[in-house]
């Protein structure tokens, strides 16, 4: 379902027919799948399948005089249900967002700050870039940072802001670095000359924004010799796999749950301590929708001595977005000024229903935002939200 | 009779068609035209509108007459098409029709290109080596095969069942091969038949019946062919009979050895319900089953599991018709046409997996429900969802498996009006809320649209958009109800809707084993597994294949007006054939020149038809012209170049080669 990189880039809503990818649209039967399967759906004006009729028509400037698009969270359900195909997510809807971005007055000011600031700092948060690698002493396990030691490496470990700044975050770096360590991976990372790789979506319709990130990573990679880059946000990853690409990055780039599968017989038999807890996994949107890594996270999961993995009503290619894609992550408060129930609270209601433990996930967005979301359910402490990195880790005996 | 010449005395007449503007709208005629004419031996050249016309074939008669012609090149369509009429006008102006040649400029020429000079010249290429070759042309007999008047039918689905009663009626002995126990196919799980809701049973059952007792039908369940030989009019095919464990001579139908099984309740999956009941080991498929024979699955039959077990079921049968010992038996027979109607399967919703099915036990297929309603199926007609409550709403949706990428791409044509109809047949029963998802409603046919309308009069609900996300209703604590959820997109609403059954209208497809059978009957078909008819528009039911034909759904979706109309063609083409009694074959088979034969054999194994001998007394290679089937691998293989095939003779092929490439490319013309 991944659209032609060379095709795609530099493409235009003006000439986005001359494309395959683009041609797709005119197939389109308007038969509503993408808007009843979008989240955001009911709170669009136009919502995908009209966006693609008004576009046939010569109308996408209305679409883009709304904030229809701002709502999209990149979650790919449109795409992944559409009966004929078409790159919503990845080609159309960015197209439109970057014309409602450009059009609007004021962005909200949550986004406007984290653009700012990734710009800025490196990162979304606003943090100093000279404490993007401090976790680092806190890992039990030693971890090579490149500046300091720059010999070739086999594995990048790309750590990315949310994990680097972010308490809950930290712990899932600790968790890799000990599985790392245990399952002798010649690692290292970039530690503070690393800045945020951007997300996919973002990146997308901000090239001003998306070129100084891609300009600067690219050029401090180059500094250095390694075989792959491994990372555990899934936003890192398709931005690698899919903007960087337009730029030349080469590489190839893994998430860290597919990573390991090639290691499962050695992780598992590291897995020795029991974990009694029923476990209920949240598909990510970009590592499952959009990758088809569907298999991989449960594999590891089952991989662990006594945990139970109960499904969610809504999993695998059918998974509910926690809402913190295509720049979710920074529209709560606006979503919530237009009314709008936020994502992670569905979701969360769908988890605590299966009476698990545990919620597991594969991306670290996903860690605050339900934590957040049980806070507000009331049911913080009959639930814990764990990446699956963390769950290998606690099961590992040191 | 016309000079038919010696090479010294060849005159050669050329006509090229413009097709309408087919072909002249890419190809300069004209330009054609005059080229030709100044080729040596061409004695006329002309173009004409629709050279297949009368009025066309008519020039060409003339000109044989009149200007003594004695070779004729046509520049046209496909040969597929037009060769024979071509070569018949030769004929009847006293030509032998093996003096014409043709030359495709359309198909493989004036479609596929756009840039009119470069059609052109290839057209003038390809007309120059059918001149250069048409002069060492030799007269040609057609030669006869007798056709075998049996006919074998494959498949006993409603098309099976017609065509077979037709050729039988027709007096023709006709074989009929099922691979289920009993004939009856799709139709037979059928309560009512879209759009006048006839009884599907009442229609169906007297022509079962009819088949089993026609004295011209052999009918063959439970059978499966393994193996096809020969060429029309003489196949040889091989049918494996695999055993019921009941001999079908004393079997009186009476059922009592069900009735007396040790199982006194059924334990396993029921095909026929498709697992919505259980049955026995030893079961009828359903009540009006034809052969109403018993069957006993080994598979969960005590007897073969263990070796243990009291045989109640042998102690009560009175003709002593079980046979534990009986083992499968492989029939040969010769027929001189096939019928192929093996239909179709329907589309397996858990690759949609957002629809729940097999997940949610309220998600039936349209199939299941079928059943349901059916006055002889699980439920005696009742229609009670799987804890027995009776569903108070219920949502249908369309189009499952069809029209997707991500499944299937076709439109499965018989899906809104069934849809339609289980609504229909629904509401009738429960009184329910009744919602229809579509993405289009394609009602073609007679009497469809009117069908259609008179249940939207009824007040089942239409609701305009493709059902997005299927999930349990776990609102306010709420009752086991499903949420469907879909855009309905005239209003422009995403929608939520309720319901305590779903029911998934899947599409049709090809069944899994289309590859296997089109590679054993050397038939073709298309990507997706549909076998392909030799024409759409007017070869619907004849394949590529000689003497072996299409009917049904195996060809393509269709609903039972259709297939039973393809099935009388299918059988109207076999008659055809039979009734002439023989057919004409291309004299294109190869022969031995026996002076230069050495004898080596090298040819022998390569041929593929196993056409070819060795003389014994004489030490020479021999062809079976019956046999030969002009493929021309001996011809190639053999080392002393003995071997000669007819219209692709040495001198043909190398004049026809030094015709193509004698081509100047004029660059100041482009
Ligand atoms: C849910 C549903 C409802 C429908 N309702 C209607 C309706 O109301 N009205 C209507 O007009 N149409 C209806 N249709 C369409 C209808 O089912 C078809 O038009 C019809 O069944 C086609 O008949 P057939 O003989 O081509 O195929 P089938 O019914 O599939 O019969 C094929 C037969 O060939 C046998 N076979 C297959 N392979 C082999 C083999 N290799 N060797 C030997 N035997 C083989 C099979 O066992 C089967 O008996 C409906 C379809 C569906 C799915
Ligand atoms: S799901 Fe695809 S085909 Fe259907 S309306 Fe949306 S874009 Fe069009
Ligand atoms: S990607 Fe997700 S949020 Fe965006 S339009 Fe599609 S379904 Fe809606």
């Amino acid at each position: 379902m991944i659209a032609d990189l060379e095709e795609i880039k530099g493409v235009t809503l003006e000439t986005i027919y001359e494309t395959s990818e683009g041609k797709l649209i005119l197939t389109c039967i308007q038969c509503g799948t993408c808007v009843g399967t979008c989240p955001h759906g009911e709170y669009m004006k136009y919502p995908p399948r009209r966006i693609i009729e008004m576009l046939l028509h010569g109308l996408a400037d209305k679409v883009s005089d709304t904030d229809s698009m701002l709502k999209c969270v990149n979650c790919y359900a449109c795409m992944a249900k559409c009966p004929r195909g078409i790159h919503l997510t990845e080609v159309l809807l960015q197209l439109i967002k970057e014309q409602t971005i450009l059009k609007l007055p004021t962005l909200p000011a949550e986004l406007q700050k984290a653009l700012e600031n990734s710009y800025r700092y490196g990162n979304p948060m606003g943090e100093s870039g000279r404490k993007r690698a401090n976790w680092v002493a806190t890992s039990k396990y030693p971890v090579r940072i490149l500046s300091q030691n720059p010999g070739p490496v086999d594995v990048l470990w790309f750590v990315e802001s949310y994990p680097a700044y972010y308490p809950r975050g930290q712990d899932t770096c600790r968790a890799i670095a000990k599985i790392f360590n245990r399952l002798e991976i010649d690692f290292a990372i970039l530690g503070n000359e690393e800045r945020s790789a951007g997300e996919c979506g973002l990146l997308a319709w901000e090239t001003g924004l998306a070129e100084a990130l891609i300009d600067y990573n690219i050029s401090i990679l180059g500094k250095y010799t390694f075989n792959k880059i491994v990372t555990s946000d899934p936003h890192a990853l398709d931005a690698f796999n899919y903007r960087y690409r337009m730029y030349g990055f080469k590489k190839p780039v893994y998430h860290i749950i597919p990573f390991l599968m090639p290691y499962y017989d050695k992780l598992k038999s590291m897995l020795t301590r029991p974990l009694n807890y029923s476990v209920t996994y949240h598909d990510s949107c970009c590592l499952g929708r959009h990758n088809g890594f569907f298999d991989e996270p449960r594999a590891l999961l089952n991989a662990i001595p006594g945990i139970k993995l109960v499904e969610m009503f809504h999993h695998r290619i059918n998974s509910i977005c926690c809402g913190g894609g295509g720049g979710g992550m920074w529209l709560d408060t606006y979503f919530k000024s237009q009314n709008m129930e936020r994502l992670s609270d569905i979701r969360i209601r769908e988890a605590i229903a299966t009476g698990a433990d545990i919620l597991a996930v594969g991306c670290p967005y996903e860690i605050p935002r339900f934590e957040d979301a049980l806070k507000v359910a009331g049911y913080e402490n009959k639930m814990v939200v764990k990446d699956i990195v963390e769950l290998l880790s606690e099961s590992m005996e040191d | 009779m016309t000079n038919q010449g010696n090479n010294k005395d060849i005159r050669i007449g050329f006509y090229i068609c413009h097709c309408g503007t087919n072909i002249a709208s890419t190809v300069d005629v004209q330009k054609v035209v005059e080229f030709a004419s100044k080729l040596p031996k061409v004695v006329v050249s002309r173009d004409y509108k629709y050279m297949c016309s009368d009025p066309g074939q008519e020039l060409i008669q003339k000109d044989i007459k009149e200007l003594g012609l004695n070779r004729i090149v046509v520049a046209a369509c496909s040969p597929f098409l037009h060769e024979k009429t071509f070569r018949n006008a030769s004929s009847q102006a006293g030509l032998n029709q093996f003096y014409f040649q043709m030359v495709n400029t359309r198909e493989q020429n004036s479609w596929v290109h756009l840039d009119p000079y470069a059609s052109t010249e290839k057209a003038i290429d390809l007309v120059r080596a059918a001149i250069y070759r048409v002069v060492y042309h030799k007269p040609l007999e057609q030669k006869r095969v007798p056709i075998h008047p049996d006919v074998l039918v494959v498949g006993g689905g409603i098309a099976g069942i017609h065509a077979a009663l037709t050729l039988a009626n027709a007096g023709k002995k006709v074989y009929l091969v099922e691979r289920e126990p009993s004939i009856g196919g799709h139709m037979a799980m059928f309560d009512k038949t879209f759009p006048t809701l006839d009884c599907a049973a009442c229609i169906l059952t007297p022509k079962m019946t009819a088949v089993k007792n026609h004295p011209n039908i052999t009918l063959w369940t439970y059978s499966e062919v393994i193996g096809v030989d020969g060429y029309v009019g003489n196949f040889k095919v091989k049918v494996r009979r695999k055993p019921r464990y009941i001999n079908e001579d004393l079997c009186i139908g009476c059922l009592d050895c069900i009735e007396a099984c040790v199982y006194k309740e059924g334990r396993f999956y029921d095909e026929f319900n498709l697992g919505l009941s259980k049955r026995k080991p030893v079961y009828i498929p359903f009540p009006q089953a034809v052969p109403l024979l018993v069957v006993i699955d080994p598979e969960t039959c005590i007897q073969f599991k263990s070796g243990k077990c009291k045989q109640t079921c042998v102690e009560v049968c009175e003709p002593n018709a079980i046979d534990f010992t009986q083992k499968e038996r492989i029939e040969e027979i010769e027929v001189g046409t096939i019928i192929i109607a093996t239909g179709f399967q329907t589309f397996d919703p858990k690759k949609i997996p957002y629809y729940g099915y097999g997940t949610y036990p309220n998600v039936y297929t349209a199939l299941e429900v079928e059943r349901l309603i059916n006055a002889s199926g699980p439920t005696q007609g009742q229609i009670v969802l799987r804890d027995g409550t009776r569903p108070k709403s219920i949502a249908i949706i369309h189009c499952v498996g069809s029209r997707d990428k991500n499944t299937n791409q076709w439109c499965s044509r018989v899906c809104c009006l069934y849809s339609i109809k289980l609504a229909h047949l629904l509401k009738e029963r429960t009184e329910a809320e009744i919602y229809n998802f579509y993405i289009d409603i394609r009602t073609p046919g007679k009497m469809m649209d009117e069908f259609f309308i008179r249940m939207k009069e009824e007040g089942i609900k239409f609701i305009r958009g493709r059902v997005a996300d299927i999930y349990p209703d776990t609102s306010n604590g709420c009752c086991g109800k499903l949420v469907v959820k879909a855009e309905d997109t005239l209003v422009g609403e995403i929608i939520k809707v309720p319901v305590d059954m779903v029911v998934l209208s899947i599409g049709l497809e090809p069944r899994a084993d289309a590859q296997e059978i089109r590679r054993m009957f050397n038939i073709t078909c298309s990507t997706e597994g549909f076998y392909i008819e030799r024409h759409p528009k007017l070869a619907p039911v004849n394949t590529f294949t000689d003497g072996i034909f299409l009917a049904g759904c195996c060809q393509g979706p269709k609903d039972i007006p259709d297939t039973v109309a393809q099935a009388g063609a299918a059988a109207a083409e076999a008659l055809t054939l039979i009734d002439t009694g023989y057919i004409e074959i291309e004299p294109n088979t190869a022969f031995v020149l026996e002076d230069d034969c050495s004898g080596c054999k090298s040819c022998i194994p390569l041929c593929p038809y196993t056409a070819i001998s060795f003389l014994e007394d004489k030490k020479k290679a021999f062809i079976n012209e019956v046999l030969c089937k002009g493929c021309g691998t001996c011809v190639a293989a053999c080392p002393s170049g003995s071997i000669v095939q007819n219209l692709f003779e040495d001198e043909e092929i190398f004049s026809e080669i030094v015709g193509v490439l004698n081509y100047t490319y004029h660059e100041e013309e482009v």
